[in-house]
C-alpha cells in the first residue's frame, strides 16, 4: 500500500536554536549496511578513504548524531570492518550473498528490542545529512511501517525509515526467497516522500537543497568526484584560552571533519582541547564528520573549576 | 617531634562572655598522616570536638581554621586554609578553602589548626599570636563589610595582624554567610553565620614562630619545578581569562543553568562572557599569596570601581536569575561581597524565589527573572534579614521552600540544603552523581566529576559505570588537594597526581608515603565526612538531586533533550556506595570506622 506525502508532516515541531534542525521525537535506531559486493567499485566501499577515516566511519557517525537510540553496522559474514566511532555496534549477516534484504533483516532484528523505528542506510552515501535522516524519521508515524523517499527520481530503500516491528516480516520474506526490498512494500503500509515533501523541511531545504543525501558512489569515478567536492561550510567557535584575540566570535570555515575544522583555526584536538558539535556530545575524535550548518565549539578539556 | 611542616597541635579557643582561653590539643603523627591537614584534619576535629546533634549556631558548635604541612612553603598555590564546621544551611559537615597571608600567619601562631567554641557577650574580635588568644570588644565593627572590618582591624591593632572577618550577613545569621580574608571567601555552607553566632566579627592572627620542613633543598627544587609547570597549557585558562572562561563554553555545550535550571543555555550569555568583558573591561589580574597562576581577573565597573569576577558568581547572579547586563551582575557580586554572603546560594535562592513569584507562590511581583534592580533589592533584603522576603530567603532555598510549600521544594535547586553550582546535571551526568553524593551538598569543588563529562571520554547524557568511576576518582583527588593543601586549579599539571603529591608531602614532612597510602588517605577523608554526616542524621535519602532534575528533561542546543531519571541516579548512587565500600544505605562499615582514628 503506497501513499505519497506531498506536504510537510503534521505537528508543530520544536527546532534547535543553533541549527534549526527539528527535534527527533521518540526512540530511533540507526542501521548501516556495510556488506555488499562493491563490484563496480572494485574495492569494498566501507573501506574507501574519507577525509582521514572511511566512508563507513562517516555513515556510522552521521547516524549516531541523528538518532537517539543504538547504531548498528551490519557486516557480511567474516567481513573485516575498518575502525568505527565509539559506541557503534556490529552485527553479522548470518548468510552471505542475500543482498540488502538480509542486511535489513539482521539490522532491524538487532535493534528491535531497543528502538521502535530505525533509519536504514547503505555505506555509500557520502553526503547523507542528519536533517534528511530526521525528516524521514519524523514521517514514520505508528500507523505506517515504512517511510520510503523517492528522491532525485529514484526510490531510496537504503536511505529510508522502518518500524523495527517488521523485522520478522522481512526475515519471513527472505526465507521465502524474496531478496528484493521492493517485496517489503507490497506487504506494508508505506508512505513515500518525494523531493518536494523532503524539501518542505526547512533544515533539508537549507542544508541539503539538492538532496545529495541520497547520492551514492558506485564507481571509482563517482568516488573521486565526491571526494573532490569542497567540504561543507560550518561555523567554528573557540572558547577560553583557545580564543585569543577575539577568536571566540563565530567563524565560517569549510571542513569535512572536526579535525579539519580544528586545523583551520590553528588547533589540535588533544588532552587539553576538545570539541562539541552543535552543543551535543563532547569529543576528542577529529574524524567525526561535519555537514553543512554544523556549529563546532572548541573548548579547553579542563573546562570547569 | 612533629613531622616536617607541622606543629603537632591545635589551639582550641573557648570564648566565654568577655574573654577567651586557649588549650592545646595534641595532633599525633598518626592523625596527621591519616588526614594530611586542611579539610581532612578539619573533619577529624569536628568528629572530636562537635557534640553530636549540636545546633551549628549554638555556642558549643566548633569552627576550625585548619592549615597543612605545605602552608608557608614556596610550593605554588599552597598558601591556603580550610574552614570547617557543621553547616547552618545543611546541618551537615561543611568545609571551605580560602587563601593568602591569613593561612601563613595563622599557621605560624604555632598551630596546625585553630578551633573556636563559645560565644562572646558582645560583638568582638579574637586575636591569636604566640601568646595565645585574647578577645577584644568591637561593637564599632558592627555592620561593616569584611573588607572594611579588615581595614579597621589593621588600624586598631597594627599591620602585623592578618584578619578573617564576616560581613553584616554573618552577624545576622544569614545561613549562607561567608568568612573572608583579603577579598577571598570561605564561601559555602554558612561558615560566616557560625562565627557570627559566636559574636565574633573577625579573627586576627600574627606569626610568632617558624616551622622547618624535612628536606629544605628538595622542597625548593620541587617548588621551582612546580612553578615552571604552572605556566603551561593546563593552567592557561585560569591565567588568561580566569574561571569566567567557562561561561560561553558551558553555554555552547548546553550546561549553563539558566532561570532556575529551566534551561541549559542562555541566549544573552555573550554579554557576560570573559572573552568579551576582557576586551572591554579587563583591568587587572591578581593572585593569592604564593601563587604563580593568578586566576583572579578584575573588571572595571561602570561609574568607577572594580570587581573580581568568577564563573560561579556570574552564573548564579546572571543566567540563573535571567540577568544579562554585566553591570547588574557586577553590582550584585559586589553587594554579596559587602554583605558577606555566598554568591551561589544567594543567586540560587533568589532564582527559586523568582520562579515562585512567576507561579504565584510568593507575592512579590517586582521579583522577576531578568530584572537586575530586583536582584539587588532581594540581596539587600537578605543581608538585612528584612521582615518577610529577607527573612525567608536568608534561610536558603530548602528551608524557604519548606515554608512556602506547594511543591516548590521540587524546583529548589539544592542538594542537602546547599544550592547547586553552575553545572547542569542532566547534561553532565558524572557530575550529577558527584553533586548527589557529596558530603557538603551540591558542590563543584569537592567533586570535579564534570571533568569526565567534558573530557570526551564518556557519554555525558547517559550516566553509568564510567561516570561512577569518574565521580569516585575526582572526589578522591579533591580530598587530597584540599587536605595537603594545593589549589585545584593546579590539578592539570600533574601527570601522575597521587605519586607526585606523595613525593611533595614526603619532602615536606619526612614521611615515606607513596601513592597508595595517599589514595587510602583520600578514601578515609571522604568516609570520615560521610561518617560525620551519618552521625548528624543524614541518610541515603539525602544522596539525591531535586525532583526537577530527575523528572524534567532539559533541551540541548542540538535540539535533542537530556534526561536523568530517578532510576538512573539511584543506580549510580548504589554503584558509588559499592565502590566506596559502603553498605546499601550508604553507611560506613565497622572496619572502616575503626580506620578513622576517632
Ligand atoms: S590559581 Fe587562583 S585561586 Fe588558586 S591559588 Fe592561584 S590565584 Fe588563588
Amino acid at each position: 500500500m503506497l501513499s505519497t506525502l506531498l506536504s510537510p508532516v503534521r505537528g508543530a515541531e520544536g527546532r534547535c536554536r543553533c541549527t534549526g534542525y527539528p527535534r527527533v521525537v521518540g526512540k530511533a535506531a540507526g542501521v548501516v549496511l556495510a556488506g555488499g559486493r562493491s563490484t563496480r567499485m572494485g574495492t569494498a566501499k566501507s573501506e574507501l578513504e574519507w577525509h582521514g577515516s572511511t566512508l563507513l566511519y562517516r555513515a556510522a557517525a552521521v547516524m549516531a548524531r541523528s538518532v537517539d537510540g543504538p547504531v548498528v553496522v551490519v557486516a557480511a559474514p567474516g567481513q573485516e570492518l575498518p575502525e568505527l566511532p565509539a559506541g557503534v555496534e556490529v552485527v553479522e549477516d548470518p548468510v552471505d550473498g542475500l543482498g540488502p534484504m538480509q542486511g535489513l533483516a539482521a539490522g532491524l532484528a538487532a535493534v528491535a528490542d531497543r528502538a521502535d523505528v530505525a533509519f536504514v542506510c547503505s555505506t555509500d552515501l557520502p553526503f547523507l545529512h542528519p536533517a534528511y535522516v530526521r525528516r524521514v524519521l519524523r514521517a514514520l508515524t505508528d500507523d505506517i511501517d515504512v517511510v520510503l523517499p523517492v528522491a532525485r527520481g529514484f526510490r531510496q530503500p537504503l536511505a529510508a525509515a522502518y518500524q523495527t516491528r517488521i523485522a520478522g516480516l522481512v526475515a519471513k520474506l527472505l526465507a521465502e526467497g524474496n531478496q528484493r526490498p521492493g517485496m517489503i512494500f507490497k506487504h506494508c503500509d508505506v508512505t513515500q516522500l518525494d523531493d518536494a515533501a523532503l524539501l518542505a523541511d526547512a533544515a533539508v531545504a537549507k542544508y541539503d537543497p539538492e538532496l545529495d543525501s541520497v547520492l551514492n558512489v558506485n564507481t571509482p569515478e563517482d568516488y573521486r568526484a565526491a571526494r573532490d567536492r569542497e567540504p561543507p561550510e560550518v561555523v567554528v567557535e573557540r572558547f577560553g584560552a583557545l580564543a585569543k584575540g577575539g577568536g571566540h566570535r563565530p567563524k565560517v570555515v569549510r571542513a569535512a571533519t572536526i579535525g579539519q575544522a580544528a586545523e583551520v583555526v590553528g588547533l589540535t584536538l588533544d588532552r587539553h582541547v576538545v570539541a562539541a558539535l552543535n552543543g551535543d556530545q563532547v569529543t576528542k575524535d577529529g574524524r567525526l564528520p561535519l555537514v553543512a550548518g554544523d556549529a563546532v565549539a572548541f573548548l579547553s578539556a579542563d573546562a570547569g573549576g | 617531634m612533629a613531622p616536617g611542616g607541622f606543629f603537632g597541635q591545635a589551639l582550641v579557643v573557648d570564648v566565654h562572655a568577655g574573654h577567651a582561653t586557649g588549650s592545646r590539643l595534641t595532633l599525633d603523627d598518626q592523625v596527621l598522616r591519616a588526614y594530611l591537614g586542611g579539610v581532612g584534619l578539619g573533619t577529624w576535629l569536628m568528629h572530636r570536638l562537635a557534640p553530636p546533634g549540636v545546633d551549628p549556631l549554638a555556642p558549643q558548635a566548633p569552627l576550625a581554621f585548619v592549615y597543612s604541612s605545605l602552608v608557608g612553603t614556596p610550593l605554588t598555590t599552597s598558601a591556603k586554609f580550610a574552614v570547617v564546621a557543621k553547616s547552618p544551611l545543611t546541618g551537615l559537615l561543611t568545609d571551605a578553602l580560602a587563601s593568602s597571608q591569613f593561612a601563613i600567619s595563622g599557621k605560624l601562631t604555632g598551630h596546625d589548626a585553630i578551633v573556636i567554641r563559645g560565644r562572646a557577650d558582645e560583638l568582638s574580635v579574637l586575636l591569636i599570636d604566640g601568646d595565645g588568644p585574647r578577645l577584644e570588644p568591637a561593637p564599632d565593627f558592627a555592620g561593616l563589610s569584611a573588607a572594611d572590618a579588615e581595614t579597621k582591624a589593621k588600624e586598631r591593632f597594627g599591620r602585623g595582624w592578618r584578619t578573617a572577618a564576616i560581613g553584616p550577613a554573618g552577624e545576622r545569621g544569614v545561613r549562607y554567610a561567608t568568612i573572608s580574608h583579603d577579598g577571598r571567601h570561605a564561601g559555602r555552607g554558612g561558615l560566616g553565620a557560625v562565627l557570627g553566632a559566636k559574636n565574633i566579627k573577625a579573627v586576627l592572627v600574627k606569626a610568632a614562630t617558624k616551622v622547618g620542613v624535612a628536606d629544605q633543598a628538595g622542597v625548593l627544587a620541587a617548588a621551582k619545578d612546580l612553578r615552571g609547570r604552572s605556566f603551561g597549557p593546563a593552567t592557561a585558562k585560569y591565567r588568561e581569562l580566569g574561571t569566567l572562561a567557562n561561561l560561553l563554553a558551558f553555554n555552547a555545550v548546553s550546561t549553563l543553568p539558566t532561570r532556575n535550571f529551566t534551561a541549559a543555555t542562555f541566549a544573552e550569555a555573550p554579554r557576560l562572557a570573559a572573552e568579551e568583558l576582557h576586551e572591554l573591561r579587563g583591568v587587572a589580574r591578581n593572585s593569592c599569596a604564593s601563587c604563580s597562576i593568578g586566576c583572579e581577573h578584575i573588571y572595571a565597573r561602570k561609574g568607577g570601581g572594580s570587581q573580581r569576577m568568577e564563573y560561579e558568581n556570574v552564573f548564579a547572579l546572571g543566567p540563573l536569575c535571567g540577568v544579562s547586563d554585566p553591570d547588574d551582575v557586577f553590582a550584585a557580586s559586589a553587594r554579596c561581597d559587602e554583605l558577606g554572603i555566598d554568591t551561589i546560594s544567594a543567586g540560587g535562592t533568589i532564582a527559586w524565589a523568582m520562579e515562585c513569584v512567576e507561579r504565584g507562590l510568593i507575592e512579590e511581583p517586582w521579583l522577576r527573572f531578568g530584572d537586575g534592580a530586583a536582584l539587588l533589592r532581594a540581596l539587600d533584603a537578605i543581608g538585612s534579614r528584612a521582615a518577610g522576603l529577607g527573612e525567608l530567603l536568608a534561610e536558603g532555598s530548602r528551608r524557604a521552600a519548606e515554608r512556602v510549600g506547594h511543591g516548590s521544594l521540587d524546583f529548589a535547586a539544592q542538594v542537602k540544603g546547599l544550592e547547586m553550582p553552575g553545572y547542569e546535571p542532566r547534561s553532565l551526568q558524572s557530575m550529577a552523581l558527584g553533586l548527589a553524593v557529596n558530603a557538603r551538598g551540591a558542590d563543584h569543588n569537592r567533586s570535579g566529576a564534570y571533568e569526565a563529562d567534558l573530557s570526551g571520554d564518556v557519554d555525558r547524557f547517559h550516566g553509568g559505570a564510567a561516570h561512577v568511576a569518574a565521580a569516585v576518582q575526582t572526589e578522591d583527588k579533591a580530598a587530597v588537594m584540599d587536605s595537603m593543601i594545593l589549589c585545584k586549579f593546579l590539578r592539570g599539571v600533574f601527570d601522575d597526581p597521587f605519586t607526585e603529591w606523595a613525593r611533595l608531602l614526603a619532602l615536606v614532612t619526612g614521611w615515606d608515603l607513596d601513592a597508595d597510602e595517599l589514595r587510602t588517605a583520600a578514601r578515609r577523608i571522604v568516609r570520615a565526612k560521610r561518617a560525620f554526616n551519618l552521625r548528624e542524621g543524614a541518610t541515603a535519602a539525602d544522596d539525591t538531586l531535586p525532583v526537577r532534575m530527575l523528572e524534567t528533561p532539559i533541551e540541548l542546543g542540538s535540539g535533542r533533550t537530556a534526561a536523568l531519571t530517578a532510576d538512573r541516579l539511584r543506580s549510580m548512587v548504589a554503584s558509588y556506595y559499592e565502590a566506596r565500600g559502603l553498605d546499601q544505605d550508604g553507611r560506613v562499615s565497622a572496619t572502616d570506622l575503626a580506620d578513622l582514628f576517632l
